[in-house]
């Protein structure tokens, strides 16, 4: 296990250790220092609990890993003895009914001493306002809002406003060159940062009740592609080569209608690698196919299954075909657990995005006149791809692949 | 949750930040205050092989100017821009937007750099930066180049920036005397991820006016035609249009969604008109 020595001056003595990087700083203050005033509530940096004094200023020992506070100088509630305005807090804390439980107090006494240093006298609106970091599971706020107006009443700022900081000419630091900028008079306004969609291909999300049903939600997806609908049909049966028009996708095996396979997704600081097994179904008389898929990350213990059925109709204009794809998912598991699943889905939305127009790429008839043909397999990097397709730089994705 | 396992990297300058990326084979991941990716790694959501600390690399502080730019590092936190740790040249839009970030202790730590590198398509710094039409500074192992706020972000947490690439400085507009702005965010509660966020720029001197609306679910838009309303015949006639715009662009998103949008970027344009 990786250890790294650090030194933190904690209360006004310096305590030195070795720690794990993982170990955030409130592990560190409780379990190393032994101070257990300071409070472990979220863990996520929403409750406020865990709240000290860092460098002088309050902030999160949760999300602050120790390693990254070496050299740093950190007061806990357990530091505060001899602090006048500390007392006072305490004092109105008790006379206001401040605290009931007591779990959050280490963390509201840490910001309220904040507040009263930085504000001043104030009214209860901003004592509220600065307040709303620390939440109180009991619900006390009324007594905890009226100890720190106490304590604030008659009080001027006491904190300084920092030093303003000189610019230097930049020419003379750093050779940038600022491109001459498009807000030159007469044209005020540039087109949208976000590139239209290509024109083959729309993404509208199910509202459908189906589509949001049991976790599942679903993507609906329609390719217009310069084929004939027979010959797009035939092109769709090579499952390697539709795969491949999805970033992150790999078939490993294809037997009869069993696959297995992994799926690379990449969102942000978020990685997973989804390894499974699947199943293709196509019904020649109907046009119609079905694939689906169910698999495991490692890395996170989570679980997705997703489905992807299409149907190729005759297009609008001779000679060519539309294919809607109906694209459905559901993640359970640590990354289920993010709850931010509006963004999920407009992840799953681009990248159903990318999916057509390489799709709608690779089917279309070639230059030269030969019949379409899926998409020779390509490593692909989510990320590139998204970039390549969103910002039309389709020549970085071929270099890099 | 505890973080899963990861390696620490403390980078002293730019150089050794990108060579520690570059050295992570794509599994590192550079933190600045860590007010983001900490509790991502605390719900191990995320789990790089390494964190590459940037807090101790001097250039990510620099402040630097030309006549008409502001030149900021990647490093400077919520809490500082709030207070005016560097001369503002905003005419107290980004101050004013700072304030409304998170918490105070949140503020403390985080850092505007972290923030636009994150990505997150509802969180302030990215909806401001669009309004002031910015720039923003990446530093690549081949070297530094300029990106347009416009096309950085590609998605929610989505951005051009490469695995061995760094967002090292915001490129400011200095705005005119006469340059006006207004910022409305849509909150449950107060320091919460914005529900919904209307942000507006008027400075007919810098040929800048732009309205945007952000925290979309995906990269914020910039309004054209509200902001070329605006720039035409002022916050009223802007107000106009903006219901037609936003039932377009947001066409996907239900009745509420684009009721709470327009309702934001209205406020911000009436606050611009009582300014």
């Amino acid at each position: 296990m990786n250890r790294v020595p650090v030194t933190i001056t904690v209360n006004g003595q310096p305590f030195t250790a070795s720690v794990e990087p993982r170990q955030h700083l409130a592990d560190f203050l409780r379990e190393t220092v032994g101070l257990t005033g300071t409070h472990l509530g979220c863990e996520q940096g929403v409750c406020g609990a865990c709240t000290v004094e860092i460098d002088g200023r309050p902030q999160r020992s949760c999300i602050a890993f120790a390693v990254a506070c070496d050299g740093s100088t950190v007061r806990t509630v357990e530091g505060f003895d001899d602090d006048p305005t500390m007392s006072e807090l305490r004092e109105a804390f008790s006379t206001h009914h401040g605290l009931q439980c007591g779990f959050c107090t280490p963390g509201m006494l840490i910001t309220s001493r904040d507040i009263v240093r930085r504000c001043g006298e104030t009214d209860e609106r901003t004592i509220r306002e600065e307040l709303s970091g620390n939440l109180c599971r009991c619900t006390g706020y009324m007594g905890i809002v009226a100890a720190v107006g106490s304590v604030c009443r008659g009080k001027t700022p006491e904190v300084e406003a920092p030093p303003v900081a000189t610019p230097v000419p930049a020419a003379a630091t750093a050779p940038i060159r600022l491109p001459e900028p498009a807000m030159a008079a007469g044209a005020p306004v540039r087109p949208s940062m976000a590139p239209a969609p290509a024109p083959s291909v729309a993404a509208t999300p199910l509202a459908s009740a189906a589509g949001d049903s049991a976790g599942w939600t679903a993507i609906d997806q329609t390719i217009t592609v310069a084929a004939a609908p027979a010959t797009v049909w035939d092109a769709l049966g090579d499952v390697r080569g539709v795969a491949a028009c999805l970033p992150g996708a790999e078939v490993e095996k294809l037997e009869g209608e069993s696959l297995t396979g992994r799926m690379s997704v990449r969102f942000g600081p978020i990685k997973a690698r989804f390894a499974g097994e699947g199943t293709v179904r196509r019904d020649e008389s109907a046009h119609t196919g079905r694939v689906t898929g169910a698999g495991r990350d490692s890395g996170s213990g989570s679980q997705a299954a997703g489905e992807v059925v299409y149907r190729v109709v005759e297009g609008e204009r001779p000679d060519s075909a539309t294919v809607v794809v109906t694209i459905r998912y559901r993640l359970t598991g640590t990354l289920a657990q993010f709850s931010r699943g509006a963004l999920v889905q407009d992840f799953v939305r681009r990248m159903a995005e990318t999916f057509a127009s390489n799709l709608s790429a690779s089917l279309a008839p070639r230059a030269d006149g030969a019949p379409p043909q899926a998409a020779k397999p390509v490593e692909m990097n989510v990320l590139a791809m998204l970039v390549s397709v969103l910002a039309g730089r389709i020549k970085r994705l071929f270099t890099s692949a | 949750m505890k973080a899963p396992v990861f390696d620490y990297h403390r980078a002293r300058s730019v150089q050794d930040a990108l060579a520690a990326l570059a050295d992570g084979n794509g599994d590192a991941k550079p933190m600045a205050g860590g007010c983001s990716l900490g509790p991502m790694l605390n719900l191990r959501l995320a789990r790089p092989t390494r964190v590459v600390d940037l807090r101790h690399a001097p250039e990510l502080r620099r402040v630097e100017e030309t006549s008409d730019r502001l030149i900021i590092g990647a490093l400077w936190t919520h809490a500082e821009i709030e207070d005016g740790a560097m001369p503002c040249a905003t005419n107290g839009f980004l101050p004013s937007v700072a304030h409304g970030i998170a918490y105070r202790a949140v503020r403390n730590r985080g850092t505007i750099g972290g923030s636009v590198a994150h990505a997150d398509p509802a969180a302030d710094w990215i909806s401001t930066l669009l309004t002031l039409d910015a720039r923003l500074l990446i530093h690549a192992p081949d070297g530094e180049r300029q990106a347009s706020i416009d096309t950085f972000m590609l998605g929610g947490y989505s951005t051009e920036l490469g695995d061995d690439e760094l967002l090292t400085g915001i490129v400011l507009p200095k705005l005119s005397s006469r340059g006006r702005w207004a910022y409305h965010k849509i909150c449950r509660k107060t320091g919460e991820f914005a529900k919904a966020i209307g942000a507006v720029l008027h400075d007919p001197e810098r040929g800048l006016t732009r309205v945007v609306c952000g925290a979309i679910e995906r990269t914020p838009i910039l309004l054209e035609e509200t902001s070329a309303a605006l720039g035409r015949a002022g916050p009223q006639a802007a107000a106009a249009v903006l219901r037609d715009e936003i039932d377009r662009r947001l066409s996907d998103h239900d009745a509420v969604f684009r009721q709470m949008h327009h309702t934001a970027v209205d406020r911000a344009l009436a606050e611009l008109g009582s300014k």
